[in-house]
């Protein structure tokens, strides 16, 4: 009696149950809409603010000194009435040009002046190192479980040591590599001693996907080349390979986010807080291999945690975090991009 | 002619490379094989380093605490013990004060001058109560002296120990033959604390009169419920009296040749409550309070990721429209993508101080723990890794209410269920094994996190005052994962300090393992299928 008579046959009725439905149905979507609303406020933040480091006004816009420069102390220092802010090595300049600087009261920030350039250089190299290691045990190993191996006891021992290894946190694996590359081996903290732990720690997901990508390619590529009398590694080189490859690589992707964005494994294994040279800057060839770095994510956490929070130091900390997560966005936003377009591209 | 017969000539005749009598084709098999095996190497090798830095600690540990009882610093402490339990008698009255204090200022107003004018009493008879451990607090000062020297005498002693190896190692023995090494007679060392037995039983009479005669003289408080405060100060202190003969039994029965067990330097790692480093009187190696902190951030994000991921995910599986699910799961993948320090970092910038700034406005005031002041806690943390939890949880239960067999949804629409009706008592309970073991991976992502908890959870090696209700999640924390990170760069290699950061390393690894090996079984023993 109490419902509303629906002005037409197909209106829906909102009967209380009904009206549960909605209810209940909409704190859902709340529940999925908060999620992406968090998610968007830590980007929109991060972004916001590190922008002004990293975009000027000027041409060319983009803050090159910050890309490119290295870290230095920031000098913040009241002189004939104006506020100075300088570098350490403008702060040098200035200093012999007005001795008397030496006297007055200045305060200084480490790390707050500068740009971040030997950071990026040390992640992108830890990156390829890293991938390079990880995509050449990871695709020979799902090689093995997708085209050579039987299932039994020895496989399915394999799948649970990769199953359970995805799941091991990533500090275990910086301990792991601390024990092992950098105290057993005599490694030292160096760049080839992050390059193996990175890449342990991502090879579950190299070969996950790796593995995915094979099976997509049709069994009757392989029949087909097989009646052919091609051998078993020809058909693989040649009939095989080639159309699991794009898979590969585009999965892999999020194996590249991982490495460059995990802090934990390379923070006794690689990275170095702060150093002078250039990773090319080395004497010998080899020495290249066994000198630190230093990283992106470790340089956000030494900014974050070892300074204090003010209006001097907020420019190279969201500065450093909007570079690093650009980075890692990019990555990211590229590898779904480039499935979703191989999904529409191979279809047999 | 003959001999061409004897050995056909085929059109094909490449020669086959052999190696270890593998054909090429075998080689190239063997070498996939190898790669593959390498995940179960890398297992093995993870679980070997762990213990082979980490395995000494035991041992050393039972070093250590063997010293601790052989110096004499176990028998200080029990006196020690009496000490500090009477410095939290006099918090519990200063707790006391405060409370009357508000009441006074809040109640009965009174101005500020007013209010501790009239506490005049009180506090006299609060400064008494807290004069009367002095003749202890001498003793223990002194005999805190005197067992440290033991304990430093016995440290040189080691360390020249370790200097003669060294030089005998190097091949100087003449060197080594210098260095002198006076062994540490500890039943002579000990001799004077030992004697002052006497001592100790006059100041506990000397303390146990001071504090029958104060309490004699407590004052009685304004309202019931501050008096029943009073009262159960009075019953705590008679208890605490009635400890003191324990106490002196204690002392007379402590022996300092009786045998440390090997087991206590395990029992004293998984059940120590206390984890203490570098500190001048004795290090505590007690992974309580981590596991605890650890724990308490794991379950805050979870309470927050559970409902959040799992709702995301029956929302994008079943209500959300195509166009919908194409956005959101997009969107979701690159929240997973945002690498933990950046989050630690947003929360150390932001989140941690608009947390704070909510709690102290004063309609939320009735949440537990509202307002709060430190600005980096568990919840601060909890919250950030909720952010983490939330992907993993929603791909994986997602994945298991998509593996959910469509008849089951037919059928029950078929019965005339609603869509609610059909999400809520057929697709959710089919797929909960999935969704179990989505929640249990997430756990284990979260209790391995660590630049987030480094960076937020406030690192206070304690164990969070659980008296405070649902406050507690207000304090700060330290993490197994956090100390392993903060600790790590500055402890020296091989010392005792370093393996127990492995040790603690080596639990985190098999709670992970665990964990996982749980969501696999709980997985494959409740899969749902047709037929």
């Amino acid at each position: 009696m109490s419902t509303p008579t629906p002005s037409h046959v197909f209106q829906a009725n909102l009967t209380p149950a009904r009206r549960r439905e909605s209810l209940i149905f909409g704190l859902f979507g709340g529940a999925t809409y908060l999620v992406l609303l968090c998610g968007a406020l830590v980007f929109g933040t991060i972004i916001f603010k590190g922008a002004g480091t990293v975009f000027q006004a000027k041409a060319p816009f983009i803050n090159t000194s910050f890309l490119l420069d290295a870290p230095e102390s920031l000098h913040v220092f009241q002189f004939e009435g104006k506020k100075m802010e300088l570098g350490d090595r403008a702060f040098r300049l200035f200093q012999a040009e007005h001795p008397e600087v030496a006297k007055l009261k200045q305060e200084s920030y480490i790390y707050s002046a500068g740009g971040i350039f030997p950071c990026i250089v040390g992640t992108l190299l830890l990156v390829v190192g890293s991938m390079t290691i990880a995509l050449t045990l990871g695709v020979s190993a799902a090689i093995y479980l997708n085209e050579y191996a039987r299932d039994g006891m020895f496989i399915r021992f394999i799948r649970l040591a990769i199953l359970n290894l995805a799941g091991v946190p990533s500090i275990v694996f910086g301990l792991f590599g601390f024990g092992m590359f950098v105290i057993f081996f005599g490694w030292n903290v160096s760049l080839i001693a992050g390059w193996f732990t990175l890449a342990f720690m991502v090879l579950p997901v190299v070969i996950t996907a790796s593995e995915e990508s094979l099976k997509a390619v049709p069994k009757g590529f392989r029949e087909g080349s097989l009646a052919l009398g091609a051998t078993k590694w020809q058909t693989i080189r040649k009939n095989v390979l080639p159309y699991a490859l794009p898979g590969i690589l585009t999965s892999s992707i999020l194996g590249i986010a991982r490495v460059a964005g995990e802090t934990a494994p390379i923070m006794f294994t690689a990275a170095y807080v702060v150093r002078d040279k250039l990773p090319w800057q080395v004497d010998k060839f080899s020495d290249f291999f066994f000198q630190g770095v230093m990283a992106l994510p470790y340089h956000i956490y030494v900014v974050s945690s070892k300074i204090p929070q003010n209006e001097y130091t907020e420019r190279v900390q969201y500065g450093t975090a909007f570079v690093f997560l650009v980075l890692v966005a990019m990555i990211a936003t590229t590898s779904i991009i480039l499935r979703n377009h191989l999904r529409n591209r191979y279809k047999w | 002619m003959e001999a061409t017969r004897a050995n056909p000539h085929f059109l094909v005749n490449r020669s086959r490379v052999r190696l270890f009598g593998l054909s090429f084709d075998d080689c190239i098999r063997v070498f996939f094989g190898g790669n593959a095996v390498v995940s179960i190497i890398v297992l093995g090798l993870i679980t070997f380093f762990l213990f082979r830095e980490g395995s000494g600690f035991f041992g050393q540990n039972r070093q250590n605490l063997i010293v601790y009882r052989q110096a004499g610093l176990e028998y200080v402490d029990f006196i020690r013990a009496q000490q500090d339990d009477h410095t939290a008698l006099t918090r519990y009255l200063s707790d006391l004060r405060l409370r009357q204090f508000t009441y006074a200022t809040e109640h009965a107003p009174m101005s500020v001058a007013a209010a501790n004018a009239s506490l005049a009493r009180f506090d006299d008879f609060a400064g008494q109560f807290g004069d009367t451990v002095e003749p202890l607090r001498t003793l223990v000062s002194d005999l805190t002296e005197q067992a440290s020297a033991i304990k430093t005498k016995f440290t040189v002693m080691e360390d020249k120990k370790e200097e003669r190896r060294q030089l005998l190692d190097e091949g100087r023995a003449g060197d080594a033959a210098k260095v002198v090494i006076t062994p540490v007679d500890f039943a002579a060392e000990l001799k004077p604390i030992l004697g002052t037995l006497p001592a100790y039983r006059a100041a506990s009479a000397e303390f146990a009169q001071g504090l029958e005669r104060v309490l004699a003289t407590a004052p009685t408080l304004p309202t019931p419920e501050l008096q029943a405060r009073m009262d159960r100060f009075k019953l705590h202190t008679r208890d605490y009296l009635a400890g003191f003969p324990a106490v002196t039994t204690q002392l007379e029965a402590w022996d300092y040749t009786k045998p440390v067990p090997a087991s206590q330097a395990f029992t004293s790692f998984i059940f120590g409550r206390e984890w203490l480093t570098a500190s001048f009187w004795q290090d505590w190696y007690g992974v309580i309070p981590l596991v605890v902190g650890s724990l308490m951030v794991s379950l805050v994000a979870l309470l927050l990721a559970v409902p959040l991921g799992v709702g995301a995910a029956v929302y994008v599986n079943q209500i959300a429209t195509p166009a919908e699910q194409k956005f959101i799961k997009p969107c979701i993948e690159f929240i997973s993508a945002i690498p933990s320090v950046v989050l630690g970092f947003f929360g150390i910038a932001i989140l941690g101080q608009a947390l704070r700034a909510l709690s102290q406005v004063s309609w939320l005031s009735w949440v537990p723990g509202f307002p709060y002041s430190e600005r980096l806690n568990i919840l601060t943390a909890g919250c950030l890794l909720a952010l983490i939890a939330v992907p993993t949880i929603f791909t994986l239960a997602e994945d298991a209410l998509n593996n959910v067999p469509r008849a089951f949804k037919e059928a029950s629409f078929a019965l005339g269920a609603t869509r609610l009706q059909t999400v809520i008592k057929i697709i959710v309970p089919a797929s909960l094994s999935g969704i179990i073991s989505a929640v249990l991976l997430g756990l284990g992502r979260v209790i391995g996190e660590t630049m987030v908890v480094l960076l937020c959870a406030g690192n206070r090696i304690a164990i969070p005052d659980f008296t405070a209700g649902l406050a507690v999640i207000t304090q700060p924390v330290h993490t197994m994962t956090g100390i392993i990170a903060q600790e790590m760069g500055e402890v020296v290699q091989g010392s005792i300090h370093y393996r127990a950061l492995f040790v603690v390393g080596m639990l985190l690894f098999f709670l992970s393992l665990g964990i996982n090996y749980v969501a696999q079984r709980i997985v494959r023993r409740y899969r749902i299928s047709i037929g």
